[in-house]
């Protein structure tokens, strides 16, 4: 059940009942059985794979931390790691990895023609995957000890906020909380009612409808022109962050009003003034997790190559992050793009910097806008990989864009509802962005500013959100 | 090797892979002081004090290293 679904506004004051007539030292495993009753109740034969996990985990960290021997340690890490891994792969790889093979086989004329087997991906897989395998890896760098209460594990592997599209946490910060006395205080449900309100509005009223203007350019690329596919191209981030970072807020509200405090996942992205700066706004959650436990041993390994090894490390992370989206040459694509930016900006910085001190360029307005405005505009050129659904759809992007003009195609009122999405929220991040504490309404002092705000944001939810189901983009990852 | 002494030796190399003639390190002094400090010059940064002190890290040392302070603790314990 979407956290968007009527099903989930049942579920959830029934599990804050739950939760509150459960003795404190109870409570974790009301979480557990309410997390299993949620994912069970979307697929639940893989409720079953995700209990494999959860035990497969539980059992090598344990092994981690009884063994002295270091390399018996780390074996026992990869096993865990290899475990793990393996129905990720079988999932999500299946396909491509199977049409490679078929397509080898034809190639001899030895391809049998059977009824062909599609898979459905276990709702969440990339994300509990990863939570998992982070786990084990903290337990060998002795950056955590192993959990011995095997409930709390399967919790923090399970945990219903989290376990569809993250963030994607840590044993380090979840486990003492687990473990600790969850309590139900009006402090946190105010906070955690705020964040899930906004979160609501960015999925419901700007990127649900976004979407239905841009998937009407790109489900039909062929008969639009270059101009509006530009136009919609640049819009397409927009969509994202409100439907990822919706959601996240969503997940982390709901964890706020149990008593648990998640990471967050995005930080007002689309005023980095660099890509490096960018990624360290967006989908945090997943680029710390690449960062610890892929870019930095990677590039450890390669520290003697100095620059080169740096700039080695960041695409196999990039790649890694794309194919970690879908097997397809556009994820592949996107990651090697991402890579490339960040390697091309690593190596202009020193340069840069230079440049920027001399003139004083940081305090120019101008400057900043320019910044602002470059970074946006090359992640949008990445995103397209990220939204074409096959290479050449891809490709056919950029050719219309570079040479076929025409008149801009746009849904008037869907675009006017969207604007209104849109602008409410650039306007809140640049007002978190430049003026932290000032022109405040969720959180103003004056009871009757918060009250209207909030009335204000819930109606426009009802007037102009998407309340039919709508799609969620990182629902397939 | 006296502290002093390795605060001088390191100061240098922090100097030389930041390209800041005036930093001054402290015990505690992070990443989110120094301009261009980052994941991307993390690794040159540990290359240069593994070069300069030729000593070799461990990667479960550098998790520990939360601040130049943790830093000076375990280069010292590797050059003694």
């Amino acid at each position: 059940m979407v956290f968007t679904s009527l099903n989930f506004l049942l579920f959830f004051p029934a599990v804050i009942l739950l939760f509150y007539i459960t003795p404190i030292k109870y409570r974790w495993t009301t979480l557990l059985v309410a997390s299993y009753f949620f994912y069970l109740n979307i697929e639940p034969v893989f409720g079953l794979l995700t209990a494999l996990i959860t035990l497969s985990t539980y059992f090598f960290t344990r092994l981690i931390d009884k063994v002295k021997d270091d390399k018996q340690k780390s074996k026992y890490m990869y096993i865990n790691i290899s475990i793990v891994l393996l129905p990720l792969f079988f999932f999500k790889y299946f396909t491509a990895i199977n049409d490679g093979i078929f397509d080898i086989l034809e190639l001899y004329e030895m391809r049998w023609v059977l009824p062909k087997i599609t898979f459905l991906l276990p709702v969440g897989i990339s994300f509990y995957t990863f939570m998992a395998i982070g786990y084990t890896i903290d337990v060998y760098n002795e950056e955590v000890e192993a959990e011995k209460n095997i409930g709390i594990v399967a919790l923090f592997i399970s945990f219903f906020p989290l376990i569809l599209s993250g963030p994607i946490e840590r044993a380090k910060n979840m486990i003492p909380q687990f473990k600790s006395d969850l309590k139900l205080n009006p402090a946190n449900f105010s906070i955690g009612l705020k964040l899930m309100l906004w979160g609501y509005f960015m999925k419901l009223v700007v990127a649900d409808r976004l979407a239905i203007y841009v998937d009407s350019v790109y489900g039909n690329l062929a008969n639009h022109n270059g101009d509006t596919i530009l136009f919609t191209s640049l819009l397409y981030p927009v969509q994202v962050y409100a439907d990822l970072g919706g959601y996240s807020l969503i997940a982390i509200g709901v964890s706020k009003i149990l008593g648990l405090d998640v990471m967050p996942n995005f930080k007002r992205p689309f005023f980095a003034t660099s890509m490096a700066e960018f990624w360290r706004r967006w989908h945090m959650s997943l680029i710390t997790w690449l960062t610890d436990y892929v870019y930095t041993p990677l590039s450890f390994s390669f520290r003697k190559y100095g620059v080169s090894g740096i700039v080695l490390a960041l695409m196999v992370t990039f790649v890694l992050s794309g194919v970690w989206h879908g097997a397809t040459l556009n994820f592949v694509v996107w990651g090697v793009l991402q890579g490339l930016f960040l390697s091309v900006e690593a190596l202009m910085n020193k340069r840069k910097t230079k440049m920027e001190n001399r003139y004083k360029l940081k305090s120019n307005f101008l400057y900043v806008i320019f910044s602002i405005g470059i970074t946006y505009f090359l992640f949008s050129i990445s995103q397209v990989f990220g939204r074409a659904v096959t290479f050449e759809d891809s490709i056919a992007v950029f050719q219309k864009v570079l040479f076929e003009r025409g008149s801009l195609f746009l849904d008037k009122t869907t675009l006017a509802y969207a604007a209104i999405g849109i602008s409410m929220l650039l306007l809140s991040d640049f007002r978190d962005e430049y003026f932290p504490k000032k022109f405040l309404l969720f959180n103003n002092k004056h009871f009757m500013i918060r009250l209207t705000s909030y009335l204000c944001v819930a109606l426009l939810i009802l007037w102009i959100g998407i309340l039919n189901g709508g799609q969620f983009i990182y629902f397939k990852f | 090797m006296e502290r002093t002494e390795l605060i001088d030796k390191l100061t240098t190399i922090f100097r030389a892979t930041f390209d800041e003639e005036s930093l001054v390190i402290s015990d505690e002094l992070t990443a989110n002081d120094v301009d261009n400090w980052d994941s991307l010059t993390h690794m040159i940064l540990i290359s240069e004090i593994e070069k300069g002190f030729d000593i070799k890290f461990r990667l479960k040392e550098l998790n520990k290293m939360k601040n130049v302070g943790a830093l000076i603790e375990i280069i010292t314990s590797k050059i003694d």
